[in-house]
């Protein structure tokens, strides 16, 4: 198809600033070189280009972050990002789990994005942005470093989204105080959009309580190739080729975008009708060309009698919300914080 | 509850999580107008530059649609060098896709495999590495069933120990030693009640152990690292085995030397530990590889000296020089006795000019550091004649830690973190003894961060920023590690050790570290170029003539164990060592015949002072004779 393999350059140079555009077409390139059309993923190289940073205990703008390792087995690593209190300025270094003091603290686990197959929960972009979380919302940021495709497919991602949740859901240092629990949101973007969908729907089926999902331009597909899909491929960053490469890296073999985990309210979707389902803020971006997806949904949610707000950014790219530098980033973060502190 | 903490690297590393860095900006970001957004998501762009690599990155777009199969090619063959440096990533790429693709560098992986093979050659118990690591797995399965039972109690214990360590080292700094002193016991009694065979119960012993040596015997006091160095040998060589931090640091660092040496017949490496010359097999066998041939190698290696008389470098050498032979490597091998690495002066090392030198040293530049950063340190002394020898590449491993801060309590903060970290991954080997042996290596470290002070305290670790920091002042630049190394180094990593090691790429450097803590830094270097020395003459340096022959029979000295000289009709002087046919010991500078075999005091030998020497010191050498030596000072 001549049409998706233009690639319009000039357009999506328009609508992001300068760095923005040499960020993201950096990621677009490496991840060019990353995928085989075999299906396999260069990894050795991934992990090379993938720019990283350590935790550090030593507050930076009032935001301190140690790594956990909460599951032997898996090597499941989180970092947990916490505010400094007025209190304590300065974090006593062996009492990095000590507990939080506020009558409500809501704790945030979030899911990196770099569907299901890039980056990590220390990939600086993701260090950025929950350190910018926690002060935002005033919350301990908890960000998991799942098992990431095509070496670990459906369910890898989600069963460790459910060993944090559990994890996180059983810490006496992070219980509130008002009522003695864990005040629970999931919150991620592209893939880790996906994972917090799946992960809350185990939640309800186990009776742990989650306050709320935060999905940033989460990533959801299916069979049938849609009008965004159409019109946006290639445009903005994104083509449908690599797409389909992502789902089948993290699709069990076999299965097609049908499937629940890639289209949650599909023909294999699974009802949230009449369940305890967290209120879900969604924010869509207008040039995503994966966005019909994303609204379909936000409708499936609402059909199903949930509460949902759709946030739809009409000139925003994916990767948006990376850098500071544009209006969606600020009008999406205030959201993200009324939307959080809506608990008290 | 595991520990770490990275408060060290804030001072050293410029990879920002945050935009908005407090007070100083971090020491690498020289050029103001680096793109600060960019600079959070850890790439370096100049402001003015953007638009220059935005079209580039078109460029490489345009390309990759245009011949996707050539951009493939890219992926595969192509070894990239520090991504975080954007402008260079995306100019490299777009070179190598406007040439034709270059034959992929052939020497990589084969040799560095082999390198427990060679291991084999010449050291007498190794196990069979997959052996191992099958092992492993296995037994790390019914330790991870272990570890899942710690009880809420136990963990509990160790949260209090811990936080009683911190505190009981505050009461150190502080100079209250009676206070110190009842926390000491309050802790001995909590051991009993954590587990010590593993986890944080173990390595707290060992701080209690130091932190008690401190209160107890002084600072500096007695024979900390009272081992021989024939026991620290031992130690070190079960410490390679046991976790892969030394042979990442071997096979790090040979893949940075052959790359270097590549084009040259005439090779020198500088081994600042030699210790059991364990990372030198692998380098032979890649030299013997490689196409063209492999070059004449000389190896000099730097050790303590023996004190019963025996020559173990130059046993070590001998064995080196056996291997060399059998793979048609033309070796030779000089040993350097020294019990500091600041009493080795460069003529011991006797550099050709002619020849390619590498200098490698792993954990022991940071011997050389004081405390406070006084006039003509050690390091400033040595890096400078370093500089001096031109080396083609210097290859430098270092722990990644800050244990070299002035504040005893930062310090003994820093070191339980890292050695907790440590210990933890050790727990993954299950070899002894190796994995005995190893943690008594690393005790004698955490002794000696703790409990010492002044010249008594050589474990002076210094995180990779400070190193960036320091070496750049003295002249040198950094050689980036590309990704073909950090590819073999995971690779190995998986094939050889047990999950949870990480390799980290850190701006053209590599880190390999336990999840997510990195332990170990391995960084290359090339001198900064001055204007080139005349090289054509060899300056006469000797005073004085002498027109004897004279031959060692003295044992080995401290000095240089293979020393003799003689004055020829010519106007260069001389050394060499050697004992009547002893292959591999010193063989002559090619040009010259090496008439060995004969009757040692009618040898005439030559060497030649190297200019690049002799120009900084600017001194004439002089020549003593004693006890039928001729020592050259």
């Amino acid at each position: 198809m001549a049409r998706s393999n233009e690639v319009n350059l000039n357009e999506c140079k328009m609508v992001v600033p300068l760095n923005t555009w040499v960020l993201i077409s950096n990621f677009k390139l490496a991840y060019n070189l990353l995928r085989r059309p075999d299906g396999t993923f260069n990894r050795h190289l991934a992990e090379f280009l993938d720019r990283k940073v350590p935790a550090n205990a030593t507050p930076v703008d009032g935001v301190f972050s140690f790594d956990v390792l909460i599951d032997r087995g898996t090597s499941l690593l989180t970092r947990i990002y916490r505010p400094v209190t007025a209190e304590e300025p300065l974090p006593d270094v062996a009492e990095l789990e000590k507990p939080v003091t506020a009558e409500v603290v809501p704790v945030i686990i979030f899911f990196h994005g770099g569907s299901f197959a890039h980056s990590s929960a220390n990939s600086a972009i993701y260090d950025t942005l929950c350190r910018r979380l926690v002060g935002l919302c005033k919350a301990v940021v908890v960000s998991v470093n799942y098992r990431r495709a095509p070496e670990n497919r459906y369910p890898c991602a989600y069963d460790d989204g459910w060993t944090a949740l559990k994890w996180v859901n059983s810490r006496p240092w992070l219980q509130s105080r008002k009522d003695s629990k864990v005040h629970i949101y999931l919150a991620g973007d592209s893939s880790g959009g996906n994972i917090v969908h799946h992960v809350a729907l185990r939640a309800i089926e186990s009776g742990i309580d989650v306050l709320g999902n935060i999905l940033l331009n989460p990533m959801f597909g299916g069979e049938e190739r849609t009008e965004s899909e159409h019109n946006l491929d290639g445009k903005y960053f994104v083509t449908l080729r690599d797409r389909d490469w992502y789902w089948r890296a993290y699709l069990p073999e076999g299965e097609d975008r049908d499937h629940h985990a890639c289209n949650p309210f599909g023909p294999n979707g699974r009802s949230v009708e009449g369940i305890k389902f967290p209120k879900s803020l969604v924010v869509v971006a207008g040039l995503d060309l994966i966005q019909d997806w994303q609204l379909a949904y936000v409708e499936g949610l609402k059909k199903a009698g949930q509460e949902v707000k759709l946030l739809y950014m009409e000139q925003a790219t994916i990767g948006f919300y990376l850098l500071p530098n544009n209006n969606h980033f600020h009008a999406v973060m205030d959201e993200i914080s009324r939307f959080v502190g809506s608990d008290c | 509850m595991v520990l770490y903490d990275d408060s060290a690297t804030l001072a050293g590393s410029c990879s920002g999580s945050s935009s908005s860095f407090s007070s100083k900006p971090p020491p690498m970001q020289q050029q103001q107008d680096i793109d600060d957004l960019l600079a959070g998501a850890g790439y370096k762009v100049r402001s003015s530059e953007l638009r220059k690599v935005a079209h580039r990155l078109e460029r490489l777009e345009t390309a990759m649609v245009n011949s996707p199969a050539d951009f493939s090619q890219l992926a595969s063959d192509t070894i990239h060098y520090n991504p975080s440096d954007l402008a260079s990533w995306v100019d490299s790429l777009l070179s190598e896709f406007a040439e034709p693709p270059t034959c992929p560098s052939e020497f990589i992986m084969d040799p560095v495999t082999n390198q427990t093979v060679a291991n084999d050659v010449w050291t007498t118990t190794n196990p069979n590495m997959p052996q191992v690591h099958h092992n492993i797995s296995y037994e790390q399965q019914s330790l991870n069933n272990q570890l899942t039972v710690v009880t809420a109690m136990e963990e509990d214990s160790g949260i209090r120990l811990v936080h009683m360590l911190m505190t009981c080292a505050e009461c150190v700094q502080r100079g209250d030693f009676s206070l110190a002193t009842s926390f000491l016991k309050d802790m001995q009694g909590l051991l009993t009640r954590v587990n010590t065979v593993c986890g944080i119960g173990k390595v707290a012993g060992h701080f209690i152990d130091a932190l008690s040596r401190r209160i107890f015997q002084g600072i500096g006091g007695g024979s900390i690292n009272g081992g021989s160095a024939f026991e620290n040998e031992i130690l070190y060589h079960h410490f390679y085995e046991a976790c892969p931090y030394l042979k990442f640091a071997h096979f790090t660092a040979n893949q940075a030397i052959l790359e270097a040496f590549d084009g040259h017949d005439c090779v020198h490496v500088v081994d600042f530990n030699l210790m059991h010359g364990l990372q030198w097999p692998a380098l032979i066998q890649a030299l013997a590889l490689r196409p063209g041939g492999p070059p004449l190698l000389r190896l000099t290696g730097i050790g303590p000296p023996s004190p019963d008389g025996r020559d173990s470098l130059r046993e070590i050498g001998l064995r080196l020089a056996e291997l060399a032979r059998s793979v048609n490597v033309r070796f030779a091998f000089r040993g350097v006795a020294a019990s500091r690495l600041e009493d080795v002066k460069p003529w011991m090392l006797q550099v050709n000019p002619k020849e390619s030198v590498a200098v490698n040293s792993i954990m022991q530049l940071h011997r050389l550091l004081g405390s406070d950063s006084n006039l003509n340190s050690p390091i400033e002394t040595v890096l400078s004649w370093i500089r001096s020898l031109n080396p083609k590449i210097m290859t430098v491993v270092e722990q990644e830690a800050n244990h070299n801060q002035p504040g005893f309590l930062d310090r003994f903060t820093e070191a339980l973190h890292y050695y907790s970290t440590m210990f933890d991954s050790l727990e993954a080997c299950t070899v002894e003894p190796d994995k005995t042996l190893a943690e008594i290596y690393i005790q004698r470290e955490i002794t000696n961060v703790v409990s010492c002070e002044g010249s008594a305290r050589v474990e002076r670790h210094e995180p990779l920023g400070k190193w960036r920091t320091r070496l750049s002042g003295a002249g040198f630049r950094p050689s980036h590690l590309g990704s073909n190394a950090y590819k073999q180094a995971s690779m190995l990593l998986t094939l050889f050790s047990a999950e949870g090691y990480s390799v980290e790429e850190n701006e053209g450097c590599l880190t390999l570290g336990w999840h997510s803590r990195p332990l170990i830094a391995a960084s290359a270097w090339q001198a900064v170029s001055h204007a080139p020395a005349a090289l054509d003459t060899h300056r006469p340096v000797v005073s004085g003539a002498c027109d004897r022959n004279f031959s060692s029979t003295h044992p080995p000295t401290a000095l240089a164990s293979l020393l003799f000289l003689k004055r020829n009709d010519e106007e260069e002087i001389c050394f060499e060592s050697g004992e009547k046919g002893t292959p591999g010991l010193d063989w002559p500078y090619p040009n010259k015949e090496r008439e060995m075999g004969k009757n040692a005091a009618s040898q005439h030998v030559h060497v030649s002072i190297s200019p690049h020497l002799s120009t900084p010191l600017a001194l004439p050498y002089n020549i003593f004779i004693r006890d039928g030596h001729f020592i050259l000072t």
